[in-house]
């Protein structure tokens, strides 16, 4: 296989944006490739969870490379539920390490807002089993409900752990001008106060609205290039050092051990496997937290503590900016949003902000390797990846 | 009307799946109509639960209680739970009623309420 490098990022604001959604694929795209330095690509792949529902426009990945005039490359439009983003990103991948291609887009975009918000949760509870789950009026906050009260009575952890974690990342957003949320929260005004439960009522008993993501419009994109394209465009070497993916059963009842994310163990194995490194030498991640219980699950699951531990580890400031283990500093899906078919991507724009050294207040120090996971269904289809600055 | 929630035995191995799958996940014997129906025992252990709050134009309630339920014969499964204040691990029995109104059809699953 051949080494391949990200030479260029770039992203829209995530928001509620009243453009088409090829255009903010587009936008996207174009911020990439000015980044990179290039006018012209051998292959485009397009993120996306709902054209053909929500928006109304299939085969989304056509209107997308004839809008920035890249045709006749050719483009295929990646649909693999939350973790749209990050399959495009293997799969873009794949293309240069084959020696295929030598410079792909990868963009991933999603304009949820063009529908109500309980549309938008039932679109999304399309991704859980059809006659075992959906039919009850299972929705991914209820999932992520009864997990969390699993949760809580094996690990123990409370309502407090998961209103720290929203906490950490909506202030990690504020230092992103591109995030979703520029609201400060505090303990006292989601939890501790008199009219905290008033600002912060249920959504699927025992999560409440700060434990759960916003529904966000917007889009990401990289350029991903062989070795000799990218050592050509002077930017940092930023390589693709791992990725590994795994699923799980569809419905979540079936699984031997409820409050295991067998999925994202397996995914990030794998991914370490291929970069020869161990949860160890990962200085920086970007973690799946469409719901705070994810943040920390997925932060054991990955390797970065013992399993059941994550919220300590919480506690005691280990996953801030300045933290032993730093997650999220964009703010992450909490913070930053969450436009299901870009989330993968622009985890990675994250990382590779970070190891470029270009994130300002929330800069990392140091940083010079890095881990996505990108967390598709409940836990049914993850891809982690890992990633390292090498100049 | 009474309608059933089956589980499906596998006719090389025994094992029992719910939901339906065409292959079976213990031995991956790969014939067609190897599965035997099995009704699902009604009864069992609810092992989580949640109340949502903000749902679908479907569902004509306020607060909706959902559950994973482990029945008597290990199987588990999902279902709709009415119990006005559910506790982990206590006994549940499972009616199967209408669920769900979609636009053209009425959609059948398990109502849990306690035991
Ligand atoms: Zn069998």
């Amino acid at each position: 296989m051949r080494d391949v490098y990200i030479i260029g990022i770039g992203i829209t604001t995530f928001t509620r944006l009243e453009y088409p959604l090829s255009e903010i694929a587009a936008y996207a795209s174009m911020g990439a490739l000015k980044d990179a330095g290039v006018t012209d690509v051998d292959y485009v792949l397009v993120a996306n969870m709902g054209s053909a529902r929500i928006n109304n426009q299939s085969a989304l990945a056509s209107a997308v490379v004839d809008t920035l005039s890249l045709t006749p490359a050719g483009a295929v439009r990646i649909e693999n539920g939350p973790a749209s983003g990050a399959s495009a990103i293997k799969e873009g991948f794949m293309a240069v390490a084959s020696g295929m291609h030598d410079t792909v887009l990868v963009v991933g975009a999603e304009r949820m807002r063009e529908v109500n918000n309980l549309e938008a949760t039932d679109f999304v509870a399309t991704l859980t089993h059809p006659m075992a789950e959906y039919i009850y009026g299972v929705t991914l906050p209820g999932h992520a409900a009864m997990f969390t009260r699993l949760y809580m009575e094996k690990y123990g952890v409370t309502e407090r752990h998961l209103a720290m974690v929203g906490v950490k990342n909506q202030n990690n957003a504020m230092l992103n001008k591109d995030a979703h949320l520029h609201q400060k929260i505090t303990m006292d005004g989601i939890l501790d106060s008199p009219e905290a439960f008033t600002n912060n009522p249920w959504v699927a008993e025992p999560i409440r609205f700060f434990d759960c993501c916003p529904v966000s419009d917007g889009g990401a994109a990289l350029i991903l290039a062989s070795k000799e394209v990218a050592e050509a465009s002077g930017k940092p070497m930023i390589r693709i050092t791992g990725i590994g993916q795994a699923t799980d059963t569809l419905a979540v009842h079936e699984r031997p051990e409820p409050t295991d994310l067998m999925a994202v163990r397996i995914a990030a194995q794998r991914a370490y496997e291929m970069a020869g490194i161990t949860a160890a030498d990962i200085d920086v991640a970007e973690l799946h937290d469409a719901f705070t219980i994810l943040e920390i699950a997925e932060s054991e699951e990955v390797g970065f503590f013992e399993k059941g531990t994550g919220h300590l580890a919480l506690e005691r400031g280990e996953t801030a900016i300045d933290g032993k283990m730093p997650i999220n500093p964009s703010g992450g899906l909490k913070g930053k949003g969450h436009p299901v078919g870009a989330t993968g991507v622009a985890q990675v724009h994250e990382i590779v902000v970070q190891l470029r050294g270009d994130a300002g207040e929330r800069q990392v120090k140091d940083a010079r390797t890095g881990l996505a996971c990108n967390f598709g269904g409940f836990g049914n289809n993850v891809v982690v990846s890992t990633y390292a600055r090498e100049d | 009307m009474e309608r059933e929630v089956n589980a499906y035995k596998c006719r090389k191995c025994g094992t029992l799946h719910y939901p339906f799958r065409m292959v079976c996940k213990n031995c991956r014997a790969n014939d067609y109509f190897e599965f035997d129906i099995e009704p699902l025992p009604k009864r069992g252990k609810l092992l989580t639960f949640t109340f949502i709050h903000n749902l679908p134009a479907q569902f004509e309630v306020a607060r909706l209680g959902l559950g994973i339920v482990e029945l008597e014969n290990g199987i588990r499964v999902t279902g709709q739970v009415d119990i006005e204040d559910p506790t982990l691990g206590m006994d549940v029995v499972g009616n199967v009623e209408v669920v769900r109104h979609d636009t053209y059809d009425d959609r059948y699953g398990f109502v849990f309420r306690a035991a």
